[in-house]
C-alpha cells in the first residue's frame, strides 16, 4: 500500500536530479538566516558552487549545539507571522531547542506519516491509540495528524493510567496503536495482571528510544500485534523521518524529503555503504527551519540490499549514539543537562554519579549527589527538603521524574581521566 | 481582522431564526429515522418531526441528560460508521464508566470554525503567539484550543499543563501573547512568575487569557486583569457539545453562542418550563450540526440567563451570561441555594482578601456548617490578632450579607491553600447525603 506511490518508488536517477532541485531551494531559503550566511561564506561556498549532490561535502556541518545557540528564533528562515506552530525538545543544557513550523511544514509532516502508517498498512478503517506526551513533544501531535489526514479514528490518549489505556482498547476496538516500545511492555504486563486479552489490535508502532529483535518478538507474542520501529527527530519535524515495511528488515528514509549521508563522527569523513557511522540529514523540504548537514548523533548504515517492496534505499535500524546523549523513558537527556541543574544548587557538591536501571521493562534513573557542608545544616528536615528540591529541579529541566540520594561529601569516585558519571546498566531492549 | 465570517456573525436576527428552523427539521427528520435513541424518545413524548412547524416547537421535543451518554456507553447514541469517526475525546466519569464523544470531520470542522469566529472577536489573529496550557489528549481543552489558534493562522504554543516554570520561561523567550488555561492556573501561573522574579505586566508580552473549564466570576477578571496586565476573557463549552466553543467578545458581556451551530433555551430545572429572555435557569442546548453524536436538548446542567439583544460589536447571535453555577455543584445549606461562584463573587471586593479560598461544608448534628477558608494578601497578612479578627468579623459580615447564610471564616497565609494546574476542586462537601 502507498500513500504517493510515484514518490515512493522513484528510480535513484530521477530521485537524484529532485533531490538537487530542492536542494538548491533549501540554499536559497538557508540565505534568510544569519548563521547560514556566515557558515557559507566562512566556508567559500555560494549557492553558485553547489552544481552537483556531491558538492554538498562543500558545506561544513550543523551541530545541536549551534542550535542551542541561536535560541530562541535564530534559525527561523520565515516572519513570525508565518510560523504556526512552535515545538521544543531538550537542550544540551539548560534552554531547550526550539523548532517552528510554517502550515506548510505541518502538511508535509503529516504526509510524511501518513506514507509511513499506509505503509504499514493501517488506513481510514483503523482505530488508532496514540500513547505518547502530547504537547511539546513532537511525537503526539506527529502522529495525531498524520493519522487524521488519512482519515482513521484517532484516540488522543496520550501516556498515564494503563489500565484506562486498556480499557479503552477494549470498549473502542482499537486496531493500532503508538507508543514507546518499553510502555508497550508495561502496557502487555498491566493487561496480563488484569486478565484480558487485547483481541482486537492487529499494528503496533514503536518508536522514541532504541529496541532489539527479541523485544520485537515478545511484543508480538504478547500483544498479538505486527511491531513497526518508528524513527524521527524534532529538529527533522519529529517522527516520520524514516520508518520500517512490512518486510521489517531496515528503515525507509524518505529521500526526497532528506538527503542522507553517514560519517565517521570523529574525522566527518563519509563512510561506504554497509559501513556503520553517524547519520548526517540535510531537509530538502523545510520552510521554517531549513538545517544543512544536521549531525543526528545517531549510529547506523546505508543499506545496500534493495527492499521487496519497491521503495528506495533503507537505513539499519538505530545503534546507538555518537555522543553521550541517553534516551530514558522515550525522552533525550543529556549528562550536561544534570550537570547544569546541579551546579545551579549550591546545597550539593559539584560530584555526582547517574545510574540507569529497567525496572519492570519501565526505566529508572537515580542521581546520587554530594551534599554540600557550607551550606548545609545537618537537620535532617533540611535534608528532606533539599532532596524535594533536587528532585523538582531535575524534573522541571528533563521532564522526567527521578530518584535523588544525598550522600556524604567525599563518598562518591573521583576521576582523574574522563569523567564516567553516568553508569548505564539496563540489557539491551 | 473583526470577524472571522461577517455574512454569518452579523446576520439578521430574522434570517438567522428562519435557517435554525430549517437545520433543526433537517436534524429531527434525520434522527428520527437514523437514531433508534431518538427515534424511541420521540415516540415516547408522542412528537413527530412534522410536529415541529415554528422554532419554537422545539419544545416539543424530549431532553437528553448525561445519564443517557454513560447508559449508552461507548457508542451506543452515534449517528456516525466507524469509517466516518475521526476522533474520540472521553471525559472521566465521576462514577463508572466515562462519557465517550466521537468526531466526524465535520464535527472538528464545525467546532473549529466556531472557535476560529470566537478567537477572532477576541483580536487574535495571525500576529499572536498563543499559548495552550489546557491539557492536550483526551480532555478537549487542549486539542480544541489549539485547532482553533491554528485555523486563525497564529503560532501555536503547544505547552499543555505543568512545568509551571518551563511555561514562564516560553512565555517570555518565544514572547506569547496570549494563554488559554483554567483560570485558576493562571493564578497559579501569576504567583510562580512572582517568585522567579519575572513581572508578567512588564516581562512578557502576554496581553490576552482565554480562560475557561470552570465557572470564574467579574471580580475575579478585574483582579486577573490589574494584576496581570492582559484582558481576561471566558470561554465556554463542554465535551458532549464538542469542546471548548464560545467565548465573550471585547465587551466582554456574556459569550456569543452561534445561531448556525448551537440552538440555546434556559428552562427551569425543577419544571423544565421554559423561561423568558433574562430569567435565570438551566441552560439546555441543541447543537444544530453536530453528526456523529447529535445533542438536542441537552441538559447541561449550568446556570444562566439569555440575552437576545445585539450586542455592541455589531453580532447578532444570542448571547448567554457567564456561568453562575451547575445545577449540581449547588449547595443547599439549611436550606438556602448557595453556589461557589456567589462566594468567589463577595470575597474577591475584599481587597485584604487574597485570589485563593477553599469551602467546607459539614453536618454538625442535624445541622448543616459552612466554612470558608480564605487566603490573605501578603500586604494584609499580619501577625496582630487585633487586625486579624477584624478583617475575619467583615468578611464574615461581608459572606453573611450576600449569601444569607450563617458563614464561619478561618483566614490562613498567603500560599498555604491548594493550588491546581486544571479545573480547581474548592468546595469539601464533608456531609454523607
Amino acid at each position: 500500500m502507498f500513500w504517493d506511490k510515484k514518490i515512493e518508488t522513484m528510480k535513484p536517477d530521477e530521485l537524484e536530479v529532485l533531490q538537487l532541485k530542492r536542494l538548491k531551494a533549501t540554499l536559497s531559503q538557508v540565505q534568510h538566516v544569519a548563521f547560514y550566511r556566515n557558515l557559507l561564506s566562512g566556508a567559500g561556498v555560494k549557492p553558485s558552487s553547489i552544481k552537483t549532490l556531491e558538492d554538498i561535502r562543500k558545506i561544513p556541518f550543523t551541530k545541536k549545539q549551534d542550535l542551542r545557540d541561536g535560541y530562541p528564533f535564530g534559525f527561523f528562515a520565515v516572519p513570525m507571522k508565518k510560523i504556526v506552530r512552535i515545538h521544543t525538545t531538550s537542550g544540551t543544557t539548560g534552554k531547550p531547542t526550539v523548532v517552528g513550523y510554517t502550515q506548510k511544514d505541518i502538511d508535509t509532516w503529516a504526509d510524511l506519516i501518513a506514507r509511513n502508517m499506509t505503509m504499514v498498512g493501517v488506513g481510514e478503517d483503523d482505530i488508532f491509540q496514540n500513547m505518547v506526551n502530547y504537547g511539546m513533544f513532537t511525537g503526539g501531535l506527529g502522529f495525531h495528524y498524520g493519522a487524521e489526514k488519512i482519515g482513521m479514528t484517532v484516540i488522543p490518549s496520550a501516556t498515564g493510567n494503563t489500565k484506562r489505556q486498556i480499557e479503552m482498547i477494549m470498549d473502542f476496538g482499537v486496531t493500532a496503536i503508538h507508543c514507546t516500545p518499553s510502555y508497550a511492555m508495561h502496557l502487555s504486563e498491566i493487561a496480563e495482571e488484569m486478565g484480558v486479552s487485547l483481541d482486537s489490535l492487529r499494528t503496533g508502532i514503536f518508536g522514541a528510544e532504541p529496541w532489539s529483535e527479541s523485544v520485537r518478538q515478545t511484543l508480538e507474542r504478547r500483544l498479538g500485534v505486527t511491531a513497526y520501529d518508528s524513527y524521527g527527530l524534532s529538529e527533522l519535524f519529529g517522527p516520520g523521518v524514516a520508518f520500517e515495511c512490512p518486510e521489517r528488515d531496515g528503515l525507509h528514509i524518505w529521500h526526497d524529503s532528506f538527503f542522507v549521508e553517514i560519517i565517521d563522527p570523529k574525522t566527518g569523513e563519509l563512510v561506504s555503504d554497509g559501513e556503520r557511522g553517524e547519520l548526517v540529514v540535510t531537509p530538502l523540504v523545510k520552510e521554517a527551519m531549513p538545517l544543512l548537514r544536521y549531525r543526528t548523533g545517531d549510529i547506523t548504515l546505508k543499506m545496500e540490499d534493495g527492499c521487496l517492496c519497491r521503495r528506495g534505499q533503507k537505513i539499519a535500524r538505530i545503534t546507538g549514539r555518537s555522543d553521550d546523549m541517553l534516551v530514558i523513558r522515550g525522552i533525550n537527556v543529556f549528562p550536561s543537562q544534570i550537570e547544569h541543574v546541579l551546579l545551579k544548587i549550591p546545597e550539593v557538591g559539584n560530584q555526582f554519579m547517574v545510574y540507569i536501571d529497567r525496572i519492570n521493562h519501565l526505566d529508572e534513573m537515580t542521581v546520587e549527589v554530594e551534599i554540600n557542608r557550607e551550606y548545609f545544616s545537618g537537620e535532617l528536615a533540611d535534608l528532606a527538603r533539599l532532596q524535594k528540591k533536587v528532585v523538582k529541579e531535575l524534573r522541571d529541566a528533563l521532564e522526567l521524574r527521578t530518584t535523588v540520594k544525598l550522600v556524604e561529601p567525599g563518598s562518591l569516585p573521583r576521576f582523574e581521566g574522563k569523567a564516567k558519571r553516568v553508569i548505564d546498566r539496563r540489557e539491551a531492549v | 481582522m473583526k470577524n472571522w465570517d461577517p455574512r454569518i456573525e452579523e446576520m439578521p436576527k430574522e434570517d438567522l431564526q428562519r435557517m435554525q428552523y430549517k437545520l433543526l427539521k433537517s436534524l429531527v427528520y434525520r434522527l428520527h429515522s437514523f437514531s433508534p435513541f431518538y427515534h424511541d424518545r420521540m415516540k415516547e413524548q408522542k412528537v413527530h418531526p412534522d410536529d415541529i412547524r415554528e422554532l419554537s416547537d422545539v419544545k416539543k421535543l424530549p431532553f437528553m441528560f448525561k445519564r443517557d451518554l454513560r447508559d449508552n456507553y461507548p457508542d451506543k447514541i452515534f449517528t456516525a460508521t466507524q469509517e466516518e469517526l475521526v476522533r474520540y475525546h472521553v471525559s472521566s466519569g465521576t462514577t463508572g464508566k466515562p462519557t465517550v464523544v466521537g468526531y466526524t470531520q465535520n464535527d472538528l470542522n464545525t467546532w473549529t470554525t466556531s472557535l476560529a469566529r470566537a478567537l477572532t472577536s477576541i483580536g487574535l489573529g495571525r500576529g499572536d503567539v498563543i499559548q495552550v496550557s489546557y491539557g492536550y489528549g483526551l480532555f478537549t481543552g487542549g486539542l480544541g484550543m489549539h485547532y482553533g489558534a491554528e485555523r486563525i493562522g497564529a503560532t501555536v504554543l503547544p505547552t499543555s499543563v505543568g512545568n509551571t516554570e518551563r511555561q514562564i520561561e516560553l512565555m517570555q523567550d518565544l514572547g506569547a501573547t496570549a494563554i488559554a488555561c483554567t483560570p485558576s492556573y493562571l493564578l497559579h501561573i501569576g504567583e510562580v512568575a512572582e517568585k522567579m522574579g519575572v513581572d508578567i505586566k512588564k516581562d512578557t508580552k502576554l496581553r490576552t487569557g482565554v480562560l475557561g473549564a470552570e465557572p470564574w466570576t467579574d471580580r475575579m477578571r478585574t483582579r486577573i486583569e490589574d494584576w496581570l496586565g492582559i484582558k481576561a476573557y471566558d470561554i465556554y463549552g463542554t465535551s458532549e457539545l464538542s469542546g471548548p466553543m464560545f467565548t465573550e467578545c471585547v465587551e466582554q458581556k456574556g459569550f456569543h453562542i452561534w445561531s448556525d451551530i448551537a440552538l440555546v433555551e434556559i428552562i427551569d430545572p425543577q419544571t423544565g418550563e421554559s423561561l423568558e429572555s433574562g430569567q435565570k435557569g438551566e441552560l439546555t442546548i441543541t447543537i444544530l450540526q453536530k453528526e456523529a453524536l447529535p445533542m438536542i436538548r441537552y441538559r447541561i446542567g449550568d446556570i444562566t440567563t439569555m440575552d437576545d439583544n445585539i450586542c455592541a460589536c455589531g453580532r447578532t447571535h444570542p448571547r448567554i451570561q457567564r456561568i453562575q453555577g451547575r445545577v449540581d455543584d449547588m449547595l443547599i445549606i439549611r436550606g438556602i441555594n448557595v453556589f461557589p461562584s456567589q462566594v468567589e463573587y463577595a470575597l474577591m471586593a475584599i481587597p485584604e482578601v487574597g485570589q485563593h479560598f477553599q469551602i467546607v461544608v459539614e453536618r454538625k448534628g442535624a445541622l448543616d456548617d459552612m466554612l470558608v477558608r480564605v487566603e490573605l494578601t501578603k500586604e494584609s497578612f499580619s501577625d496582630k490578632i487585633n487586625d486579624l479578627m477584624q478583617i475575619r468579623q467583615k468578611v464574615e459580615h461581608r459572606l453573611r450579607n450576600s449569601l444569607n447564610v450563617n458563614v464561619y471564616v478561618e483566614l490562613v497565609e498567603p500560599g498555604s491553600l491548594p493550588r491546581f494546574e486544571g479545573k480547581a476542586k474548592r468546595v469539601i462537601d464533608k456531609r454523607s447525603l
